[in-house]
């Protein structure tokens, strides 16, 4: 589905920066890809080349990025916002400011759904958005908010579902839970992985909490100074990890149950 | 409730800045060193040559009468917020007596309302039109253009555009009239004709000097709108320029030049003065300016007035309106 072959990216047009640096990785249909690494690792910037948003001064230096979707044939990643929120959307790191303002929550999920997803008349649109909202676990009383009335978990939620009622073959999530509490976390992973079942698509999470991948990623990628220095079933590389990096990485998650020896 | 609270709130204070407004309109002139009564005396006296001591008597009580002057103090207080707020009577003008105040106001009031009102509404919406592009799209001419003449209008006094103009479209080449002078039957072409033909020039004016203001502030409110997240949002949705503009940009940019348009209409009495001068505009500014000339105690007291119940009114419609316009405020 997406190909990415040794691709350099980077900022700036005359002192170039690179930010990923021959990154070679392929992504699949019907799987659920972390991308993992710390801030700086170029996660992000992957990305936002693979979704093809070149608005921030990002450039593709070298080799390729291309993506494959029904309907649409093989597209390189300048060509890739054809495909936006038809056959791929995304989901943002959800702040206070993601949502309009003025504008209310079935507004925003209705603004840019492609034609397949559009029902004739406002009445039978609401109830699909109020059915699909159900099967989430979110209260059809969401629709008629305004984003500030709403918590940052809900907020953030809200942005998921947005994301999934285009029913695209590609959600690429950067982030979607840092920032909130661990509750919350679970519940918007959980969250993902329920829309990814249904729609048998395919799932991209970055993110740079390993637990959270541990808990939902089927495979893993591991960055590291804009390589990837590991990637592999996300049980084996928690299991065996293989790379300096990586076992640091999983050194450092904190071990609930050798504290409780420690106490006890 | 919560909303009726806010409402019977609000109009609370609506009436107590009313109060306050017209206290200090009461005692600033009682303070002041010229009595109007003496001033009145002496006017008729050297009109009128000699007049015997109980004659100048009479007429002293009579005209202290008029100006509400008998009693104490707080006498005349209690009966000078009687007559306002309950009849709004300000009793006859001095200048052109026995014309009540109230009808001079009331036959001026059209004219001025409707050149600066139809003059600040047309510079705020060109104003937010120009403004809103230009800060969408920096780098295109048209935008760069209307930009710089904005800059360059925005720092001219009001009073020198308005002589500019006169001197240059009505002295130079006679295109508008020097002086207004309305013709026509009523409610006939003729008179509408007239009246566009003789507000042109003023309403430019106003319009020239106030919008260059409108395109800069909106300008820097659609600059800073646009490196916000949900408009990075909204575009990574795929949502046509169009729509990012009509959607998401307008009304978030346009919001608080609601206030400053409230504020502006509000305003535009003090601003009348100098245009409705040059121009010889039957208005309000006019009037305020013949009453100063003349001493017209009444006539002044009247048109100040209005302009205090001008400005409360206008605030008190933007608190009123704004929830509507903006559901991150809602009273109650």
């Amino acid at each position: 589905m997406i190909s990415v072959r040794d691709a350099v990216l980077g900022y700036g047009t005359r002192s170039f920066i690179t930010a990923v640096n021959g990154v070679s990785l392929d992504i699949g249909s019907n799987e659920i890809v972390g991308v993992a690494g710390e801030s700086g690792s170029g996660k992000s910037t992957l990305m936002r080349a693979i979704y093809g948003d070149f608005s921030t001064g990002l450039r593709l230096k070298g080799g390729s990025i291309r993506g494959t979707f029904e309907g649409y044939g093989t597209l390189d990643c300048s060509d890739m916002r054809r495909a936006w929120w038809d056959a791929v959307s995304y989901v943002p790191q959800g702040s206070m400011s993601v949502l309009n303002p003025l504008m209310k929550v079935e507004k925003q999920l209705l603004d840019g759904l492609p034609k397949r997803q559009r029902l004739a008349g406002r009445a039978a649109q609401r109830q699909d958005l109020e059915k699909f909202l159900a099967g989430l676990g979110l209260d059809a009383s969401v629709l008629d908010a305004y984003p500030h009335q709403l918590s940052g978990g809900m907020r953030q939620r809200v942005l998921v579902a947005i994301a999934a009622y285009v029913s695209p073959k590609l959600i690429l999530a950067d982030e979607p839970t840092t920032a909130l509490d661990v509750v919350v976390q679970k519940r918007i992973l959980l969250m993902l992985v329920e829309i990814q079942r249904r729609l048998q698509n395919t799932l991209v999470l970055v993110s740079h909490d390993l637990g959270v991948h541990y808990q939902i990623t089927d495979r893993l990628v591991i960055m590291y100074r804009g390589e990837v220095v590991e990637t592999g079933a996300t049980d084996e590389i928690f299991s065996n990890p293989q790379h300096d990096y990586t076992q640091r990485l999983i050194g450092a998650l904190p071990d609930l149950a050798a504290r409780r020896g420690a106490v006890s | 409730m919560k909303l009726l609270n806010f409402i019977l709130g609000r109009l609370f204070v609506y009436v107590m800045v009313l109060v306050v407004g017209m206290t200090i309109l009461f005692f600033v002139p009682r303070f002041a060193p010229t009595d109007p009564v003496d001033a009145m005396l002496a006017k008729v006296a050297s009109q009128s040559g000699y007049m015997e001591a109980a004659q100048v008597d009479a007429l002293r009580a009579s005209l202290a009468d008029t100006f509400g002057l008998q009693g104490s103090m707080i006498d005349q207080y209690g009966a000078f917020l009687k007559r306002i707020f309950l009849t709004a009577d300000f009793g006859p003008s001095l200048s052109m007596y026995p014309t009540p105040v109230t009808e001079l106001i009331a036959r001026a009031l059209p004219w001025t309302f409707g050149l600066l009102f139809t003059a600040t509404i047309i510079a705020w919406v060109l104003g937010n039109f120009v403004g809103l592009l230009a800060g969408w799209r920096p780098e295109s001419n048209p935008a760069r253009v209307m930009e710089g003449i904005a800059i360059c209008l925005y720092p001219v006094p009001y009073y020198i555009v308005a002589l500019i103009l006169s001197v240059l479209f009505s002295y130079v080449w006679s295109i508008f009239p020097l002086t207004t002078t309305i013709r026509g039957a009523p409610w006939s072409w003729d008179l509408i004709r007239s009246i566009l033909w003789n507000s042109f020039l003023p309403a430019a004016s106003i319009v020239i000097t106030v919008f260059g203001w409108w395109i800069i502030s909106v300008k820097a409110q659609t600059t800073a709108l646009k490196e916000e997240e949900f408009i990075r949002y909204a575009r990574l949705k795929g949502l046509s320029d169009t729509r990012l503009l009509t959607r998401y940009v307008l009304p978030n940019a346009i919001l608080p030049q609601i206030t400053f348009l409230a504020l502006q209409i509000g305003l535009m009495f003090n601003g009348s003065l100098i245009t409705e001068i040059i121009f010889d505009y039957p208005g309000l500014g006019l009037l305020i300016y013949s009453a100063v000339l003349q001493g017209d105690y009444n006539l002044l007291m009247g048109t100040i007035s209005l302009s205090i119940v001008a400005v409360a009114t206008a605030t008190m419609i933007i608190d009123f309106l704004y929830p509507l316009v903006d559901p991150r405020i809602r009273h109650g």
